[in-house]
């Protein structure tokens, strides 16, 4: 509680400062402010400063870095505001889809995953199916096949991460003994749905600590 | 014990006109009826009585803002801050040392590595601000195999394994894996933790 009430009290310069090189701080200062003032999220862009700063990346990639996360914000949000343009975009879609596209998704598949989905469940984030068809289509499962799949799955009722068994399913279908090829793989899915098998998460029995932000 | 005379006893008693007792006993009859009066002007409770009801005596209530007011002075050994600061110091850091139970907006995440000849490793991501030191996989039995498990906010998380302190390696069990966007074509391993 303390740790959150400190990020709260810190804002993004605070939060950079000693954390990247001093000579980066200008440049990225400029870059968040041009975020705030367009109203994109700026936590994407404090983690890829951060991340820089500790990979110890030069300061005019690390820059650099930041200001592509930037580029990525504003074509995200473009993307959320053509694909449901009776909503308002929220920072959590804007950074999911920008998310996306670092991953290598195409615009237009992400807009068309976007618009397409049935109404989500409130506070549904979008990023779950973008993830199942960056996985689908990093499987080697075509980029239009894989999004007929997921959104065949978002309409018999599946939403949120359960999209992410429907590509670790097909993914499984690909490995099975014998081999299928993609096609038959996604018609085995296909065929599943809605009762794809969940992946199990690790056992807590397990998990010895607790992460945290600067924990 | 000293034994009263009879005819001191008797004019105590009035039975005898005290004028009548000779000198030397007339003295001792004057001191036994003062000694009388002395007892007869003394309270009637006893001591125990007394006491206590000095005890059951109503304190008047300090008015509350006097008592609000007041500057409070606590008097503490130092054995007893040291056990303070230990109580402290245990809420403070339990949750990252004891077993930790996902909450409903959290997932567990274990990592695996195959770091021979490694004399450490630790996971850097975004969710820990990027910071080095804050999670650091084990290997007990010193068979190159390190891992470890952390409890995470559902979602995407971005990653890294830092081993020796100086080499960036992405996850090479992850499965999915982002461009880390400085150009040099490294990538970060990425993670979604589900609830």
């Amino acid at each position: 509680m303390t740790l959150l009430l400190l990020l709260l009290l810190q804002g993004p310069h605070g939060r950079l400062e000693g954390r990247v090189p001093a000579a980066a701080m200008p440049g990225l200062d400029s870059l968040i402010a041009q975020a705030v003032a367009e109203s994109l999220p700026t936590e994407p862009l404090v983690q890829k400063a951060l991340e820089g700063g500790a990979k110890g990346i030069p300061v005019a990639r690390l820059v650099n870095g930041v200001r592509h996360g930037l580029v990525q914000l504003r074509d995200a949000r473009a993307i959320v505001s053509r694909a449901t343009p009776a909503r308002a975009s929220l920072d959590g879609d804007v950074a999911a889809v920008a998310a996306a596209l670092a991953r290598g998704l195409d615009p237009g598949l992400i807009e068309r995953l976007l618009g397409a989905s049935p109404a989500p469940p409130p506070g549904d984030p979008p990023g779950p199916v973008l993830h199942a068809a960056a996985d689908l289509i990093a499987h080697g499962f075509p980029a239009d096949s894989a999004a007929e799949l997921l959104q065949t799955a978002q309409q018999q009722g599946l939403h949120g991460t359960r999209l992410l068994d429907v590509a670790v399913a097909a993914s499984h279908e690909l490995q099975r003994e014998g081999g299928r090829t993609p096609t038959e793989a996604l018609v085995r899915v296909r065929a599943m749905l809605p009762n794809v098998p969940v992946s199990t998460p690790p056992h807590p029995r397990t998990v010895t600590r607790r992460a945290g932000r600067g924990s | 014990m000293t034994v009263i005379d009879p005819r001191v006893q008797e004019a105590l008693d009035g039975e005898r006109d005290p004028t009548t007792l000779p000198p030397e006993l007339r003295e001792d009859y004057a001191r036994l009826i003062g000694a009388a009066a002395l007892l007869r002007a003394a309270p009637a409770t006893s001591v125990a009585d007394r006491v206590m009801s000095q005890i059951r005596r109503e304190v008047p209530a300090p008015r509350r803002s006097n008592w609000l007011l007041r500057p409070v002075t606590f008097r503490l050994r130092p054995v007893w801050t040291l056990a303070v600061a230990a109580a402290v110091a245990a809420v403070i850091f339990l949750p990252f040392r004891e077993r930790a139970t996902p909450g409903a907006e959290e997932g567990v995440a274990q990592f695996v590595g195959h770091f021979p000849g490694a004399r450490s490793v630790e996971v850097v991501g975004s969710f820990n601000d990027w910071q080095r030191g804050a999670l650091a996989l084990r290997d007990e039995d010193h068979d190159g195999i390190w891992h470890g498990a952390v409890v995470l906010p559902a979602g995407q998380h971005e990653y890294m394994f830092v081993v020796d302190g100086e080499r960036w390696v992405a996850d090479p069990l992850a499965g999915r894996y982002v461009d880390d966007g400085f150009g040099a074509g490294q990538q970060n391993a990425l993670l979604i933790v589900r609830p």
